[in-house]
């Protein structure tokens, strides 16, 4: 400030004159247009009241179709077996483990969001936190039907769980596999509970809109009584922060549990120290790919772009650029570690069984290409290229390009886990093993029925739940904050 | 229902039943506390007897199966009085034998519970280590093939057995003085056989008798007859031979008696020490065989130059005479291969003595004579490296005649006792096409042991409106379940003993011809019994001892005394032509050869060979049109960038023509093969066989005539536009430099007999583990630690083991389709390497093999990474799989190096393998009428197998080997079931002692299946904790190394590094000194990891 207020005299007070600070220093209000409290209660809680429109109809019929798509593959497979997938000997885990990965590393970007953002006190978290906590949920519950379906024997999965029995026999607990029964569950339970804290407010805000006596008795029931009063919201607040604090934590373990899976092997390509911080960097990475695809159609269909802004797409752009950015480091790293490590197995799979591409690696080294060449340019190119493109300003500004690059890196993280599980295991030490995998139509048709179960859920929530938490986001108007140096509510938080 | 008590007799209180101590009020107490549900039934003595009765009949039916209709009636149910010897639950073991052309392998097959099991070689047989081939381990399942033939049939329509005998018997009526009369038959060398043909002919004097064979070994002995001036048959002993020569002889694999020869090759292999003599094997072949696998010098000749190199041979050879200029003729051709030639017939004639030459059986019979002058030479013959065993004279003429006298219309009645003439005889004969055949047959008589080509074709014309013969349909009897004799190869008399009752009701051939003899007995026991009476003495003791030795001792054929006749040599090597030009594209050779699996085709339903991997293609379910990489690629039949990644891939199908006749198969580029040269593997393409047997290969019979049995030249490839999947268990052909074989020559080794070690890669850094591996602590309290070692010097890649464990261990097959996606669920694979050198390492590589099979790590890493504690360590060392716990995560086979482990994708045992992909579920998927979920709704324990298969394949299964349902883990457990037999017994024989330490001196440790099949004596197992056992001491040996030893698994299976004896001399050998795999190890280890002395430069050494 080059001008400093004046001194207040000796005998009156002058009227307080506070002038707008400079355009450069303000930053963009996460709410745009300074729209008022009760607009966002109106725009938000609107999305699931009235008629559903014709787009979700229409999405949520392909969406039950797909599903139950999932579920018939399902039934096929316990049926008849775990044959009728592309599974062979030496590549025994596919599709069903890659999609784990997959889905279980989409569901990190809501606990990240709502967690880790919210300890860092990064306001823009509460227009986004809300989506990508159902998105996490959704996610994992996804990722969760493939270690169970995955077995041989299905109907004995529950062996996996410490369930004292007539056998007097326990789990192996040095077996990541169980490590993993552990994680995901904690997860699962914990985000669900964070999820279904931070709905309370805004189901009471539900419930005090319905209508209908159905509405008001269903909503009323979940905000379990939610009045609002101090008392409420100082125990809400302590309770949000404890779990925030816990799901921090799980962010962490959880898929760095999961990637112990392929480390604690003895598989190259698999058997990596790097793996933990790589396979949470890359989880985090998709996590916000997954949150863009889903949010910026959304913004728009749903009429949201003032309170999910250009901005808000805009640093969750940045975040993709520096986990990208780490997840192509983590590449390097791995390859200079197969050569520096001296083992030929090693050396091996990352050159002539990844890298080595048809048109120039293999003619330089005069070797075949490597069978998975495809997959594994797939990957470099979704992953370590795309998120370089976030460095312009302009690609983070253009909707459409966000939108087709956030995909890009969906599949590209796809690829990432297909390389890992799929090329490790076709290559492996000895080389009378080598075999080739390719997966059948109902490994296909399960992976995607599975984006059937994910999206019926997701616009079922869409329907029936704020998809914005109502309270937290008008608690970052300027209008909220009682200090703001524009006067905040007393003023109505206008600038002069 | 409460009785009241039996009063108590006063004093001791002895009970005399069971019944009676169920009724002791105690009892009922405990059975009310221990079963409170249950205890009605244990108390009641009615629904008691009751619930006993089902569960013993239950019992009983689990055991047998549908074999309690087999048993002799008394025997069934119950056993209320026990037959003798017998123990339930315990297998018996009886003598027998299978045979084979001429021989047969002396065998001990064991009996579970009335049905045989299993089949194991007899290593009480003067000439067995109890070792046997693929065949005679796979022949149990033929047993219970359920396609094979099992009515009576007269045209067509099915009789009783007793009016197909009485039929028979008025046939022989019509006979007369034979004339018109005609048997086709197989070889053999059964005494019985031979007796009871003496006693046609004497009723019957102008029957006439054929012989066929489509592949017949017997060529040697032909020719030695000739030579020698009486019947004599060779017998090499290879074990004696310093120097060998395979001229297109794969004695290892297609000869007759491989069993016996790999044995015998094996011990000359054996490397007993450091300075221990090793024998050298020289090969020139067409095809790569085994043989040529294990040479230390190998020459690729296409076949039409093959006489031109075996005259070469004999010209350095032979000492010079009379025949040097047609010698010189011959050899015209062999100019290319002079520099090979010279140095190995230098290396032969210096070892004089000790030296041998074999000839193949495809060889023409003047070449034959080459070779025996040339052992003649070598002093092979006066030494003994090969005898030669007077046989009886074979009587019987070719079916070339036959087919001449069908033409001319002088037979009238044909009996046809084995054999599928339909389907292999010449082509040129027109078998195939009975009408034409028939001329004025009346009558046909056959015993075959499938309905297959030669029953249809037999019947089949009826329609046509040709000539209708009066029709017999017999099905033949298994050896299993036959009585017989024949002889093996030493020429010792084995018996064929009966394990079951004939399941169908088969005939014997002995029973047909004795019935048409007119013979006073025609039960096949009597007739054996007299035979071995003229044979063997009238002693009924020696008899019991002939039946239960499995062999009569000292009926061993003595080497005759034979003279080589000169003067017939040179009249007959002037039949040999000289060849008159190589090969090329346009004018391809083509070798028929005897598959490694299907025989000449009498395997072709036999799911356990079909479904083996071929030993050098490791090709399943089909044959294909083998040729070198060069020819493929001159011919734009095979992308040559695609050679080394060939899985999965569809295979381009090409024409092959040949004197007018085509045949289309896919292409399977094989390496090492001599150029602008085919290999046709027969006995595929059967259109008339079993439910395993359809629909797998091409049939190659349809290109050979009479005059090219095994050699054809001029053919032409003709392109197709079709393509066709082949499936196989490798397809990765190099070891990349990374040493799973470990190989050196043998002056190597004498430098650096631990060789093998230094080619490991370091050792990471050993660190405390964080968490101990259980089993440091554990092992202490094992009685005995298990381990195994497998020479890959002696191992010749022969396959019996991968059978033998299939048997064993009930191991399903899984079919073409599942082993083309990985799913093969042997529990032992044999890898095969290939390595070359040059501009194209492929077109003439050397080859390794390595049996491969769970390595029972001490620090296993499948077991820590199983979350459910389905694989575990016992306290003995073995890695042992609980079925029952397993729930299938896969994460074991994983993470097992070694990648040994199995996995039950489907319901192997269960589901028609044609169906595995058909839910249950599926409301189409009927079977009997039946919902098949409901079927399995209503009895779990009953298979969706079609109901014959399903009765008949259950038989099969060692009783004592869990079947593995699907989603089930399975791997190699080092017969488990056969260690806890073992113990047992021990345990029995301790009594109150504390001896129940199973020890190799008193040989009480058992061998496992593998081992036990093993001819080579290559894999030994024991107790590694003994410091004499055989496996301590081969751990002992430098050459001993354990595969991926730098992961610290720390493995109780290791491996006795392979050396080769390459001679210096040679050409190759200036070529590379080393072996050809140090360029890919060198390349990927670097250099210092071996320390060779110096490089191996050009000519160096």
């Amino acid at each position: 400030m080059t001008e400093a207020s004046p001194m207040p005299a000796m005998s009156r007070t002058p009227p307080l004159v506070v002038r707008a600070p400079p355009a450069e220093l303000e930053r963009e209000p996460l709410v745009a247009n300074g729209r008022g409290i009760g607009w966002l209660s109106d725009t938000i809680a609107g999305v699931a009241e009235g008629s559903p429109p014709a787009w979700w109809k229409w999405c949520f019929a392909i969406s039950v179709t797909m599903m139950t798509v999932c579920f018939l593959c399902v039934l096929y497979l316990m049926s008849t077996g775990v044959g009728i997938w592309g599974l062979g000997h030496p590549v025994m885990w596919g599709f069903a483990i890659v999609n784990f990965v997959w889905w279980i590393g989409i569901g990190h970007a809501g606990t990240l969001i709502s967690a880790i953002l919210f300890l860092l006190r990064q306001k823009w978290r509460t227009s986004i936190n809300r989506a990508a906590e159902a998105m996490t949920i959704f996610a994992v519950m996804c990722a969760g039907i493939f270690p169970l379906i995955h077995v041989g024997r299905m109907w004995y999965g529950y062996w996996l769980f410490p369930i004292p029995n007539s056998y007097r026999l326990w789990p192996q607990f040095r077996s990541p596999l169980m490590w993993d029964v552990f994680a995901v569950s904690t997860y699962f339970t914990v985000s669900a509970l964070f999820w279904y804290m931070g709905l309370i407010p805004d189901l009471a805000v539900m419930r005090d809109r319905a209508k209908t006596k159905m509405r008001k008795f269903g909503y009323g029931l979940f905000a379990m009584g939610w009045t609002g009063s101090n008392r409420h919201w100082s125990n809400y607040e302590k309770a949000y922060l404890i779990l925030a604090g816990l799901s921090t934590v799980l962010v962490l373990s959880v898929h760095s549990i999961v990637s112990l899976d392929f480390s604690v092997s003895q598989l190259p390509g698999w058997h990596t120290t790097i793996f933990p911080p790589y396979f949470v960097a890359g989880a985090v990475f998709s996590g916000f790919g997954m949150v863009l695809t889903l949010l910026v159609p959304l913004r728009r269909l749903l009429k949201l772009e003032e309170i999910i802004t250009a901005r808000h797409i805009e640093l969750m752009c940045k975040v993709l650029l520096l986990t990208g950015s780490i997840v192509g480091y983590a590449y390097a790293m791995e390859f200079f570690i197969a050569w520096y490590g001296g083992n030929p197995a090693e050396k091996h799979l990352f050159l002539n069984g990844r890298a080595a591409d048809p048109f120039v690696i293999s003619k330089l080294l005069h070797t075949n290409p490597a069978p998975y060449w495809w997959a594994y340019w797939t990957m470099i190119g979704c992953n370590v290229i795309v998120p370089q493109f976030f460095w312009f300003k302009k690609v983070r500004a253009s909707m459409i390009t966000v939108f087709v690059l956030s995909i890009l890196v969906n599949i590209g993280m796809w690829f990432e886990r297909f390389v890992i599980v799929v090329t490790s295991l076709h290559q492996d030490f000895l080389p009378s093993n080598w075999g080739y995998y390719r997966p059948t139509w109902v490994d296909i048709l399960q992976f995607l029925g599975t984006f059937g179960l994910f999206f019926t859920f997701f616009l079922l929530f869409l329907r029936f739940v704020p998809l914005i938490a109502i309270a937290e986001v008008k608690g970052v108007t300027p209008q909220a904050d009682p200090h703001h140096p524009l006067g905040g509510a007393k003023t109505g938080g206008r600038h002069s | 229902m409460k009785i009241p008590p039996t009063p108590q007799p006063a004093g001791p209180a002895y009970w005399r039943s069971l019944d009676e101590l169920a009724d002791t009020p105690e009892f009922r107490q405990w059975v009310q506390n221990e079963f409170p549900s249950g205890a009605g039934e244990f108390l009641d003595p009615v629904t008691r007897r009751h619930f006993v009765k089902i569960m013993s009949a239950s019992f009983l039916l689990a055991g047998l199966g549908a074999t309690g209709c087999r048993r002799p009636s008394e025997n069934i149910y119950p056993f209320a009085k026990m037959p003798e010897n017998y123990v339930h639950g315990v297998p018996q073991f009886f003598a027998t034998a299978m045979p084979s052309r001429r021989a047969a392998v002396p065998l001990v097959v064991k009996s579970s519970d009335g049905r045989p099991t299993k089949v194991e070689g007899n290593p009480d047989h003067p000439d067995s280590n109890g070792g046997t081939d693929a065949f005679a381990q796979a022949s149990v399942l033929s047993l219970y093939d359920p396609d094979r033939a099992k009515d009576y049939r007269r045209n067509g329509s099915t009789i009783t057995k007793a009016a197909a005998v009485d039929a028979l018997a008025e046939l022989a009526g019509t006979f007369g003085n034979g004339d018109g009369v005609a048997f086709l038959m197989e070889q053999s060398s059964s005494a019985s056989r031979a007796r009871l043909q003496r006693v046609v002919s004497e009723k019957h004097p102008n029957a006439r008798w054929f012989v066929y064979e489509p592949v017949d070994l017997d060529a040697a002995r032909y020719a030695a007859s000739v030579a020698y001036g009486k019947s004599v048959a060779p017998y090499y002993n290879l074990d004696k031979a310093e120097k060998i020569l395979a001229l297109d002889c794969d004695f290892i694999g297609s000869e007759e008696n491989a069993a016996v020869n790999i044995r015998r090759f094996a011990q000359g292999r054996r490397m007993a020490g450091r300075d221990g003599a090793m024998s050298r094997l020289y090969a020139v072949e067409s095809l790569f065989t085994l043989t040529g696998m294990n040479a230390d010098h190998r020459l690729r000749v296409p076949p039409s130059l093959m006489v031109a190199v075996v005259a070469r041979m004999a010209r350095e050879i032979l000492p010079s005479g009379e025949w040097n200029a047609k010698l010189k003729e011959l050899s015209a051709l062999a100019q290319p291969y002079e520099d090979w030639i010279v140095p190995c017939a230098k290396d032969l004639v210096a070892s004089a003595g000790k030296s041998l030459v074999m000839p193949g059986y495809r060889l023409p019979p003047a070449a034959q004579m080459l070779v025996l002058a040339m052992n003649e030479a070598l002093g092979a013959v006066a030494e003994h490296t090969v005898e030669f065993h007077e046989v009886p004279k074979a009587v019987e003429e070719d079916i070339a005649v036959l087919a001449e006298a069908i033409k001319a219309g002088k037979v009238q009645t044909l009996v046809i006792l084995g054999g599928n003439p339909a389907y292999n005889a010449p082509a040129d004969l027109s078998w195939g096409l009975w009408g034409k055949m028939m001329g004025a047959i009346k009558t046909v008589v056959r015993l075959g042991y499938h309905e297959d080509e030669t029953a249809w074709v037999v019947g089949g014309v009826n329609a046509q409106g040709v000539h209708e013969p009066l029709q017999w349909d017999l099905p033949m009897a298994h050896f299993l379940e036959s009585w017989g004799d024949t002889r093996t190869a030493n020429g010792s008399l084995v018996p064929i003993q009966p394990l079951i009752e004939p399941l169908f009701d088969g005939l014997t051939e002995l029973e047909v011809l004795a019935i048409l003899a007119g013979a006073a007995t025609t039960k096949p026991y009597e007739i054996v019994r007299e035979t071995f009476r003229l044979l063997g003495g009238p002693d009924e003791n020696d008899w019991r001892k002939f039946l239960r030795d499995g062999f009569l001792a000292g009926s061993a054929a003595e080497p005759a005394k034979v003279e080589f006749n000169g003067k017939l040599f040179v009249p007959v090597l002037e039949l040999l032509k000289a060849p008159t030009g190589a090969p090329g594209p346009g004018n391809l050779d083509v070798v028929f050869h005897r598959d490694y699996k299907l025989d000449d085709g009498r395997h072709n339903n036999n799911g356990w060979l079909q479904e083996l991997p071929d030993p050098i293609t490791k090709l399943t379910w089909d044959n294909a049109i083998l040729m070198s990489p060069k020819t493929a690629q001159e011919l734009g039949v095979a992308q040559p960038s695609k050679l080394d990644q060939t899985q999965r891939f569809y295979d381009q199908v090409v024409e092959i023509q040949l004197g007018g006749r085509t045949v289309r198969g896919p292409v399977w580029v094989q390496p090492g093969m001599a150029d602008y040269t085919v290999g046709l593997a027969l006995g595929y393409g059967r259109e008339k066989t079993g439910r395993i047997g359809r629909d797998c290969g091409y049939n190659a019979y349809k290109l050979r005539t009479k005059d090219a049995m095994h050699y054809a030249s001029n053919a032409r490839v003709a392109h197709t536009t079709l393509k066709y999947q082949l499936s196989t268990t490798q397809s990765h052909w190099s070891m990349e430099g990374r040493a799973p074989v470990r190989e050196a020559n043998l002056e190597d080794f004498r430098q650096q007999p631990d060789f093998a070690r230094k080619m490991s890669l370091e050792k990471p850094p050993l660190v405390e583990p964080m968490y101990p591996n259980p089993f440091d602590t554990a092992q202490a309290n094992g009685l005995h630690q298990w381990g195994m070692a497998i020479d890959l010097n002696k191992c010749v890649g022969c396959s019996a083991c991968m059978v033998a464990c299939q048997s064993e261990n009930n191991i399903p097959i899984v079919g073409k389709e599942m082993v083309g996606k990985s799913r093969e669920m042997h529990w032992i694979r044999i890898d095969r390497y290939y390595s070359g050198v040059g501009q194209n390492p492929q077109d003439d590589p050397q080859a390794v093999v390595q049996p491969m099979l769970c390595q029972h790590c001490e620090a296993a890493p499948c077991e820590n990474v199983c979350p459910v504690n389905a694989t575990t360590h016992d306290d003995e060392g073995l890695n042992v799989m609980v079925y029952n716990r397993c729930v299938g995560t896969r994460y074991c086979s994983n993470n097992c190096p070694y990648k040994v482990r199995r996995f039950n994708y489907f319901d192997y045992n269960r589901r028609p393998l044609d169906k595995l992909y058909q839910s249950p579920l599926d409301p189409r998927n009927q079977k009997d009428g039946k919902w098949e979920l409901l079927r399995w709704w209503n009895n779990p324990d009953k298979g969706n197998l079609p109901e014959d298969q399903w009765q008949l394949i259950r038989m099969v299964k060692n009783p004592d080997v869990t079947v593995r349902m699907r989603g089930v883990m399975e791997k190699c457990t080092f017969c488990l079931q056969r260690i806890e037999q073992a113990k047992i017994a021990a345990k029995v024989k301790a009594r109150d002692s504390n001896h129940i330490q199973l020890l190799e001196r008193e040989g009480t440790i058992p061998r496992t299946a593998c081992q036990q099949a093993c001819p080579a004596e290559a894999i030994a197992f024991g107790d590694i904790t003994d410091p004499i056992s055989t496996v301590s001491q081969w751990k002992k040996n430098p050459r001993n190394y354990k595969v991926l030893d730098f992961l610290n698994t720390k493995p109780r299976l290791t491996y006795l590094a392979k050396v080769r004896n390459p001679n210096p001399e040679m050409p190759d050998y200036k070529r590379h000194a080393t072996p050809y795999s140090y360029d890919d190890y060198f390349k990927t280890m670097g250099r210092p990891a071996l320390e060779t002395g110096e490089p191996p430069e050009e000519g160096a050494r």
